[in-house]
């Protein structure tokens, strides 16, 4: 055990021992301990290089808040960069390596950025970034070649490349209550609202509820407050309607009381529970919330305040209390308000010895006093440390008298021997929460600080959060704002009696040191190396509103947020302006709170990014080598090429089998729409252009929808299977947006229709199966009903059974073939097909994918989603002859504006390449040849194949004029894929346009 | 009759998976019921189709949202405005409902195939849904019996509290063995059995 090791105080257990590496080099530590708290007590000082001017630092602070000692832990390949060791509990194997330095934290050549620290000032970037101006390089892209080596000398951690194995998970979680923080506030809140029966959620950042109560040395019923802390978790954890979660911070407030919160599951654990994340995001829906979030001590900036072994005077003390390591064998005190002696005093006690306390005030209290007298030391009143010395951590501190009028350091200066400087500089609620939740913080003349805004959501505050400056206020108000918060009235009965100093609570308004010659640099932000020079200089250069400020000089823009620094800067800015700090005034926090993990917010969605969804047969399709395709979440068979295939040949394949013999395609993944209700027919003749009230029951029809705006929105054909009963289908990927519309037009603007809607798509599975041979193979299989001409017209519909699976066969074409599509109990699904394709034996029978179902139709001249994408008029299509002139439907109103029934419009016809090479889906036609620079567009190919039974590759397409230009020569222009060729503009109907095959 | 195909395939392995260091947090299971049949009235039918289903199916479903019942073998839950799912062990119940409930009360469809549920069921159910959905899933905000219509991204779910640690995933078959895969994978923290 190292000599800053405590023998006795703190929550470490120093029965066993961890082992860790840091910067290559083995170090051991105990259970409880931080990287921070173990390194401490091994005597290591310096952490980390700063940001830009790679000054040696160590720790400033014990929590969340650290500015400096941030590090990289590597697991593996993975580097999980800027993590305060403050906060990093060490664990067995547990590999941390310092950053921002090269090639080493001790020796960084980077340092040399120190003397050039007038170059580095305020907005360094915005000066910099712009030229040369003059000289031989003006106008070249010098600075863009010299950026690479100055960001790569700025900055933190670095990140891998690797993927990420680590998993992540999202919890949702609901409550009565959320209190966030278990400090002494947090914890009677908490108490008092599960005593109330109410389901209560307790996070708390650290690994150990108890806040402040972990290190304060106070006494709380009569027990060490720790103790009492420990006491009342435990107590806490047992009740079944409360939550306590540890390790756990809550980072955003979010409208509707929703909270965020990330807890680190896995970042302390060598090895990973199997099946538990990393880290798991929270988001808690809160009827009422409890911040108790405590507060953040302030550093004194004056010159030299970064150097190693300068810290907080509440993180001094809370390294003895809570982790039993002291941070300096003879340290010295530097503060502008009591709390610093409490610090003083466990320092003292825990075996340091005191070397002065350096107080800014003329007049302390006599429970400060008192502490000072415990501590031992020189009590120098009325002065301040206006300088440090040492190389890579702190040898000594100077120590000069402070003009109370001007608030600078000057006469003769006297040097203290010292290894730690702890200071203080009062103490800011950590309001952040309250912030996002609420409007502007209100500043406290007393306290020196900012406090907590009016609510603007369902929140209380209650501790150091919302100003209590003791533990028995904490308790009192923390209690009652969990009686108000569980619907009751606060208590006047007594809380747990508290045994602490007494103390002032205010501290004085010093925040910066200044000395007559103005050397050294004092640091404001120490995370992104801002100056109190730096916030003057964007003072004098007219930078004066504090979002400028903070966007000029990134004041508080770092990891940290400024958690330290905010208001040192303001109360900077405020004094070189002649203002106070609230006519300054401040800026809003956003969420995070503190860093979370971009996986953390992805969680489970890692890599999974959308559901597959499968039809009934896809397994079958997997099993016969299906090449499969995405169509929306649905995965679809594309091909089933045969070994050494390429794409086109199976495709063309396919497709001749289908128009020689017999072939099948899986279309279970057309949208269903049940369509019932004594209005259903009704309905549809409003929401289809043509009409659906007079189709047969046992018929199918084709039909086109509109939008209101008179472009087409879908198409399909709707089956009648009873009188108030339709099937309607539509195309696979407008399924959900026909549904929302159809659902809007009954819930909006029709509520007094009868119709029920009901996705049936998943209810049904579909075979189409195409050919001169496909009716054969049907008479093979279906029983209990004919499928002749005469039972089963052109669009008739009738039922039937294969094999005890019942079903039903619509004669239906989209390949311009005579076919059908047979439906089933979607569990039925594969028996079904493997049913017709036994059946289809004798005959060939395939099964084709979508490249030869798009090859068919497009020679047939069917319209598909390619077509229809939402710019299109039905008089674009040709399918004007659809548009019921005898009764008003969605779109009829608007359809006839003059821009829509234009000639010249883009409109539906055939592309022939007369090259023989292939067309692609997207190229532009144009009116001549000129490569180099082709004229205007007249319009685009939309679906493109070979086509087997003309072997030509074809085309649709949308160009200018449509018809009126079938049998002219363009030309397809394609840069992208440097595709340019000529083509013959041809109807759209290229195979059998009377029809004579599927009606045969 | 044929034999209905589970969607779930490949993804539904029988036996104990995750996390083995305590006794399995769920169980999932696909319950294959008979029939799923969904209910639709008309505005102020809203009785009469209620009536319907009880005297077809015996359960007495209250005309509340969210509210429904359990009954061995059967369940019955409003899911929305004017809409009841009954899921009964029994096969052929739609037509029957059909015959009961006449066009003028209302509309009945037969969803058997279309729906699959996935019961999930044990001490740890309400933590293993929740990760999976935005729903305050403790017994006195969501009693037994009762239930609700969300989603878990694009999936669209029933979910019926069928127990007092059990709850029923009623989701498109189409998404199934989707959403029985992410089951799987957030049940791993606790442990689970496929049953």
């Amino acid at each position: 055990m190292s000599g800053r090791r405590i023998a006795d105080r703190g929550r470490i257990d120093r029965n066993r021992t961890i082992s860790f590496s840091f910067d290559g080099k083995r170090y051991s530590g105990h259970p409880g301990d931080t990287l921070a708290s173990a390194l401490l007590a091994q005597g290591v000082t310096l952490f980390g290089r700063s940001f830009k001017y790679h000054r040696p630092r160590g720790v400033l602070t014990a929590g969340i808040d650290e500015p400096n000692a941030l590090v990289t832990v590597l697991r593996g390949k993975k580097r999980d960069a800027n993590i305060p060791a403050t906060q990093l509990e060490i664990y067995d194997g547990l590999v941390a390596e310092s950053q921002n330095r090269f090639p080493s934290l001790a020796f960084d050549v980077g340092a040399a950025n120190q003397p050039a620290g007038k170059v580095f000032s305020a907005g360094f970037y915005y000066k910099t970034f712009m030229g040369p101006v003059v000289g031989p390089l003006r106008g070249t892209r010098f600075w863009m070649f010299c950026e690479w080596f100055i960001r790569r000398a700025a900055g933190l951690g670095r990140a891998d490349h690797e993927p990420e194995t680590a998993r992540y998970q999202r919890m949702n979680a609901y409550c009565d209550m959320l209190v966030v923080g278990s400090g002494p506030a947090g914890l009677a809140a908490a108490r008092a609202a599960a005593e109330q029966g109410k389901r209560v959620i307790v996070t708390e950042l650290d690994p150990v509820a108890g806040g402040s109560a972990k290190w304060s040395g106070e006494t709380i019923a009569g027990k060490p407050a720790a103790e009492w802390a420990a006491g009342e978790a435990e107590a806490l954890a047992d009740m079944d309607n409360v939550r306590l979660l540890t390790r756990t911070h809550v980072w955003g407030y979010y409208d509707g009381n929703t909270l965020a919160a990330l807890e680190r599951v896995g970042d302390h654990q060598p090895v990973a529970t199997p099946g538990a994340p990393h880290q798991r995001h929270w988001v808690i829906r809160a009827d009422t919330v409890v911040l108790a979030t405590g507060a953040f001590e302030r550093p004194i900036v004056f010159p030299g305040n970064d150097r190693p072994g300068v810290m907080l005077a509440g993180a001094a003390q809370r390294y003895a209390a809570e982790f039993g390591v002291l941070p300096g064998k003879r340290i010295a005190i530097f503060t502008n308000n009591d709390t610093a002696y409490a610090a003083a005093a466990e320092l003292a006690s825990a075996g340091a010895t005191i070397a002065a306390i350096v107080d800014t005030r003329q007049v302390i209290s006599a429970g400060a006093r008192e502490l000072a007298e415990r501590a031992g030391g020189e009590l120098l009143l009325g002065q301040a440390v206006s300088a440090t010395s040492g190389g890579k951590e702190l040898s000594g501190i100077t120590v000069q008298q402070l003009d109370p009028v001007t608030g600078s350091a000057s006469g003769a200066k006297r040097s203290i021997s010292v290894d730690c400087l702890a200071m203080s500089g009062g103490w800011s609620p950590a309001i952040h929460l309250a912030s996002q939740a609420g409007a502007a913080p209100k500043w406290n003349d007393d306290l020196q600080a900012f406090l907590p805004p009016d609510p603007a959501q369902p929140w209380l505050g209650a501790g150091a959060f919302s100003g209590d400056t003791n533990t028995a206020d904490a308790l009192r108000n923390g209690r009652n704002a969990g009686l108000k918060a569980a619907g009751g009235r606060a208590s006047r009965a007594q809380v747990a009696k508290v045994e602490a100093p007494t103390l002032d609570p205010f501290p004085a308004p010093v925040f910066e040191i200044r000395t007559a010659d103005g050397k050294g640099k004092a640091l404001v932000d120490h995370q992104l190396d801002v100056t109190a020079e730096d916030v003057r200089l964007a003072h004098r250069e007219g930078f004066l509103s504090v979002e400028h400020l903070k966007r000029y000089t990134t004041l508080g823009m770092a990891t940290d947020q400024g958690k330290t620094s905010n208001v040192p800067g303001l109360a900077i800015m405020a004094e070189a302006r002649g203002i106070s700090i609230p006519e300054t005034g401040t800026t809003r926090f956003r969420p995070p709170f503190a860093p979370v993990a971009l996986g953390a917010l992805a969680a489970e969605r890692t890599g999974d990014v959308s559901p597959d969804r499968l039809t009934p047969m896809h397994d079958w399709h997997i099993e016969r080598g299906a090449e499969m395709m995405p169509a929306g979440l649905w995965h679809r068979p594309r091909i089933y090429a045969l070994p050494g295939e390429t794409l086109e040949q199976a495709y063309v394949r396919e497709a001749k089998t289908v128009r020689a013999g017999v072939g099948m395609v899986d279309v279970s993944t057309l949208g269903k729409i049940a369509v019932q209700g004594p209005d259903a027919a009704e309905f549809l003749d409003r929401v289809y252009t043509n009409k659906f009230s007079t189709l047969p029951v046992g018929k199918a029809r084709y039909g086109l929808m509109l939008r209101e705006d008179g472009l087409v929105l879908d198409d399909g054909t709707t089956w009648r299977l009873g009188e108030t009963d339709f099937l309607m289908t539509t195309t696979t990927a407008a399924a959900g947006k026909v549904m929302q519309h159809l659902e809007c037009l009954l819930d909006v603007h029709w509520p007094g229709l009868k119709v029920a809607l009901t996705s049936v798509s998943d209810q049904w599975a579909g075979a189409a199966i195409s050919g001169p041979d496909s009716r054969r193979v049907l008479e093979r299989v279906v029983k209990g009903t004919k499928v002749d001409n005469e039972t089963l017209p052109f669009m008739g519909i009738v039922y039937g059974e294969f094999d005890g699976a019942p079903v039903m066969i619509c004669r239906l074409s989209f390949s311009g073939e005579l076919a059908y599509e047979v439906y089933c109990g979607a569990g039925h699904g594969t028996h079904v097909w493997e049913a017709l394709m036994a059946a289809g034996e004798p005959f060939g029978i395939l099964p084709y994918g979508m490249e030869a179902l798009g090859t068919l139709r497009i020679e047939k001249g069917h319209v598909t989603g390619a077509e229809i994408d939402g710019r299109v008029t039905a008089r674009d299509l040709y399918l004007d002859w659809m548009l019921s002139k005898k009764k008003p439907f969605v779109g009829s109103a608007m359809m006839d504006r003059e821009g829509l029934a234009d000639e010249e419009r883009i409109r539906l016809v055939g592309l022939i390449a007369l090259d023989g090479q292939p067309l692609g889906g997207g190229a532009h036609i144009v009116e001549d040849n000129s490569r180099a620079e082709p004229n205007e567009s007249i319009g685009h190919v939309t679906a493109f194949c070979y086509s087997p039974v003309l072997a030509k590759y074809i085309a649709l397409a949308l160009v200018r004029g449509g018809k009126a230009r079938h049998g002219q020569r363009a030309f397809v222009a394609d840069p992208l894929r440097n595709r340019y060729g000529p083509v013959e503009i041809v109807s759209h109907h290229f195979f059998d346009p009377e029809g004579s095959r599927m009606h045969g | 009759m044929v034999e209905r195909e589970s969607p779930l395939g490949t993804a539904y392995k029988p036996g104990r998976h995750g996390n083995v260091a305590d006794a399995a947090g769920v169980t999932l299971s696909e319950t294959r019921p008979g029939s799923i049949v969904e209910i639709v009235a008309w505005p102020g039918t809203e009785k009469a189709a209620l009536a319907a289903i009880k005297s077809v199916t015996g359960l007495a479903l209250p005309d509340k949202p969210r509210a429904g019942v359990v009954k061995s073998g059967k369940a019955g839950l409003g899911f929305a405005p004017r809409r009841w799912l009954v899921i009964d062990d029994k096969e052929g119940l739609a037509a029957e409902l059909k015959s009961a409930i006449g066009i003028e009360t209302g509309a009945v469809n037969d969803l058997s195939h279309g729906r699959t549920v996935i019961r999930v069921a044990g001490p740890r159910a309400e933590w293993v849904l929740s990760k999976l959905f935005a729903v305050d899933f403790s017994v006195d905000a969501f009693p037994v019996s009762n239930g609700c219509s969300t989603s878990h991204h694009e999936i669209f779910a029933q979910i019926q509290r069928t127990g007092r640690n059990q709850f029923d995933v009623i989701v498109f078959r189409s998404f199934a063995r989707a959403f029985f895969t992410t089951l799987c994978h957030a049940a791993e923290e606790t442990g689970y059995d496929v049953a």
